[in-house]
Formats: structure tokens, C-alpha cells, sequence
């Protein structure tokens, strides 16, 4: 068999390297993803029809087109518009970002729809501005129900980010295939980064199995 | 304390409340009673615009609730709800329950708020329970919690939702015992309920509802004994 690690050695710092360059621009994307998704979510269960419009309109277009092209019109075709020359890290954070965020505000409705409606009575009854109500009685239940449905995107989001490779990004993917021209040998750098993103998915997964152990406590 | 005139409430075609002029006194406890789908839970939950009427007046204090849109939530911090199904928060402990909105809304100190709670919980025996979680508590337990938890804010009036209908029966006295030593405060009270003996012994005026229309009202002793119309008389029939 064809198998040589050890010519690989001597590119593995350059390699590992790209663990932190693709956790940069996940950590941003998420972050991102995570707030505009709650207010889309807001915006959808709003009764001011145009915002409710206008949060579905968003979600379809982002949930309706490939992220790779999502990702392509951010780097490539914008800049011919405004003249501004995105560097490929911010195009990765808004593409990722913006894209997770249509697929996170879908979760997140979901989960406020399913908080049961005498808790915002409750609420109501109370006094309770509508902000507090959501920020500290609707929203900590909503997320308790959806944090499996949650991390998945966040997975999702993370395997996903090897897309960014396409726009010369130098991320784990796109350091493997550095690798594999270099040594005239794929298989082994291409093992190598899938070892390491299954290393990455299993910390979300057990980062996310932490969260809802915290979240159990009332039950 | 609380004026009701020409209160109608339509939920699209289907009118729900017909017409009803009434009044409760400060310090009265009314029960309002009347077959399922007769109005009484509506009517109930008009009186803090849980439900919006669809024409009527609601006066509180000498204040318009139809008119005073943007006070709704100074309004509802003085009216206490009390729910069938409790909606504790079940993420929250029983004394944060009682102390998230005195805090959060009337900007009460921590530890003056979780004071006050703690002599509310007194009050309604759970003193032991404070650290507890709704989840681990029983329906008559959470019903208590809830009752302290809308006094928590200090109202002038509690508004009750057919506080026991939802509790097994062997908790339903201890429910009713807080209610009636609430009501021997001298708290103004609203109740729906199916309650009869708490009608008859507690009440300072039954309100009997039937499809939405205010069909009679007066004290408990004439209504029970000697009930003026039909509707009423057959209602009492089939419950007593």
C-alpha cells in the first residue's frame, strides 16, 4: 500500500495551524449567526406584518441558494459593485454568519412557538415588559428546547466552513490541499484535517451535552 | 374599586360577552360562576386586557383601561392573576418567581424583594420550599407558589381562574384555605370558579354568567337559596 506519513511531518505545524484559522472565522460566524437569527426570530413572531415579511423574504433567500455561491457573491461580486476589496476572512464571517442565521432563526421560532402561551400570560399578568419577558422568562425556555436542534447547526456550520477553501482562505482544508500538491500525496494530509475536524465537532458535542446538563437543573 | 359598563367582547363572529354592567367593591370577593363556555373565564380576563373587549369601558380607580392603551402594564402590576394551570416559571426557583417581577418591573432591591417573599411563602406554608423548583412541587404547592407570586407585586385586586380546577381533589382545601384567609384580609377578589361551598361561604356576591349575558347577581345566601331565574335555578340543580 501507497501510505507515507512521514513525508508529511514537516508540514504538520504549518497544518495545525489552520485549527485556529478556521476556529477564527466559525467562532465570528456563529456569533453572528446567533444574534441576527434571534432577531429574525423576533421578527417573525412580530404582529408588524412588514418586519414579519420582510425576516421570511430573508430566510428564503438564504435558505434557497447555495452557501458556496452565497459565499462567491460576497467575495467576488461585491467588491465589483462598491469598490471595496473584502479581505476573504470578513467574506467568510458574513457569508457563514448570514446564512447560518437564516437557518437559526427558524430554530429559534420553533422554540419560542413551543414555550407554553400561559408563561407569556403569566408574564403579562405580572407587568412584565415585553423585553424582559423574552430575554428572561420566553427566550432561557426556548433554548433548552432547541439547544440539540442548536449545536447541529453549529456542527453544520463548522464542517460546512471547509467551503471557504474555494476563495484561497487558508483554512484547514485549504492547507491540506497546500499540502497534497506540494508532496505530490493526498490521502495523508486529507486524513489528517478530517481526524482533526472530527476532533472539533466531538468538543462542540461535548460542550453542547455540558450546556444542557445545566439547563436539566430545573427539571 | 372596579367599573364595568357595556363590556362586549366578540372573538370574530362568535360574541362572548354580551352587555355586562357591574361592579366590585374595594374589599368585596365575587365569585363568578355559570356553565363551561358561558363567558366567566373571558369576562375574567377582560378585567386586566389579557383579553381586549371589543367595546365597553373598564373603569379602575376612575381610570379607563380602554383608553390608556400605553398604561396597560402599570395597570396590570395592580391586578393580580392567578391561572388554572398555575404558568409558574419553571426555570426559575420558587423565591425567584415570587422576587422577578417586584424586581424587574417596580425596581425593588434584592434583598428587600426576597424579604417580602419569604413572609409571602410563609404565609401560604412553603417556607421549606423556597430553593425548590416548580417541577418538584405538587399542583396544590404550585397554585400556592402562584398565588403568593401575584401578591408578590402587592395588587389591589386578584383576579382567580378557576384556581382548583386543575388540582387533584385532595388539594384542593389546601388551595382554597389560603384564598379564604386572603379574602379575610380584606383583598378585593374576583373568582371564577366551580367551587360551590367557597361561593357560598366566602363570596360577598355571586355574578352568574350564561352565554355571555349576566343573567343574575346578588349575595350568595338569596342566590343559592333563592334563585330568581330559570337559567340560574337549572344550573344549580345540575351542581349542587
Amino acid at each position: 500500500m501507497n501510505l507515507d506519513f512521514s513525508q508529511m511531518v514537516p508540514y504538520i505545524p504549518f497544518m495545525l495551524e489552520g485549527i485556529w484559522v478556521t476556529l477564527k472565522f466559525v467562532f465570528f460566524a456563529i456569533i453572528l449567526g446567533a444574534i441576527f437569527g434571534t432577531l429574525l426570530a423576533l421578527c417573525k413572531i412580530s404582529h408588524i406584518k412588514p418586519l414579519r415579511w420582510a425576516a421570511d423574504a430573508y430566510t428564503s433567500v438564504f435558505r434557497g441558494t447555495p452557501l458556496i455561491l452565497q459565499l462567491m457573491i460576497i467575495y467576488y461580486a461585491v467588491p465589483q459593485l462598491t469598490g471595496y476589496d473584502i479581505d476573504a476572512f470578513l467574506a467568510a464571517i458574513l457569508a457563514f454568519g448570514l446564512n447560518s442565521s437564516a437557518y437559526i432563526s427558524e430554530i429559534i421560532r420553533a422554540g419560542i412557538q413551543a414555550v407554553d402561551k400561559g408563561q407569556m400570560e403569566a408574564a403579562h399578568a405580572l407587568g412584565i415588559p415585553y423585553r424582559a419577558m423574552m430575554k428572561d422568562i420566553i427566550l432561557p425556555q426556548a433554548l433548552k428546547n432547541i439547544l440539540p436542534a442548536l449545536m447541529n447547526e453549529f456542527i453544520t456550520l463548522t464542517k460546512e466552513s471547509a467551503i471557504v477553501s474555494t476563495i484561497g482562505y487558508l483554512d484547514l482544508m485549504r492547507r491540506a490541499q497546500v499540502v497534497g500538491a506540494d508532496l505530490f500525496r493526498n490521502f495523508e494530509p486529507l486524513l489528517f484535517v478530517g481526524v482533526i475536524y472530527w476532533c472539533l465537532v466531538m468538543g462542540l458535542t461535548v460542550i453542547g451535552r455540558m450546556f444542557e446538563r445545566r439547563l436539566k437543573k430545573s427539571d | 374599586m372596579i367599573k364595568v359598563e357595556k363590556l362586549h367582547k366578540s372573538f370574530g363572529n362568535h360574541e362572548v360577552l354580551k352587555d355586562i354592567t357591574t361592579e366590585i367593591k374595594k374589599g368585596q370577593v365575587v365569585s363568578i360562576i355559570g356553565p363551561s363556555g358561558s363567558g366567566k373565564s373571558t369576562f375574567l380576563r377582560c378585567l386586566n386586557l389579557l383579553e381586549t373587549p371589543t367595546s365597553g369601558t373598564i373603569l379602575i380607580g376612575g381610570q379607563n383601561l380602554m383608553e390608556s392603551k400605553k398604561d396597560n402594564q402599570k395597570i396590570r402590576q395592580q391586578i393580580g392573576m392567578v391561572f388554572q394551570h398555575f404558568h409558574l416559571f419553571p426555570h426559575m426557583t420558587v423565591l425567584e418567581n415570587l422576587t422577578y417581577a417586584p424586581i424587574k418591573v417596580k425596581g425593588e432591591k434584592k434583598s428587600v424583594a426576597e424579604e417580602k417573599a419569604r413572609v409571602l411563602l410563609k404565609r401560604v406554608g412553603l417556607s421549606p420550599k423556597e430553593k425548590a423548583y416548580p417541577s418538584s412541587l405538587s399542583g396544590g404547592q404550585k397554585q400556592r407558589v402562584a398565588i403568593a407570586r401575584a401578591l408578590a407585586m402587592e395588587p389591589e385586586l386578584m383576579l382567580f381562574d378557576e384556581p382548583t380546577s386543575a388540582l387533584d381533589p385532595e388539594m384542593v382545601k389546601e388551595v382554597l384555605d389560603v384564598m379564604k384567609d386572603l379574602a379575610k384580609s380584606g383583598m378585593t377578589m374576583a373568582v371564577v370558579t366551580h367551587e360551590m361551598g367557597f361561593a357560598r361561604e366566602v363570596a360577598d356576591r355571586v355574578l352568574f354568567l350564561d352565554h355571555g349575558v349576566l343573567v343574575e347577581e346578588g349575595n350568595p345566601v338569596e342566590f343559592f337559596n333563592n334563585p330568581r331565574t330559570d337559567r340560574a335555578r337549572d344550573f344549580l340543580e345540575k351542581v349542587l
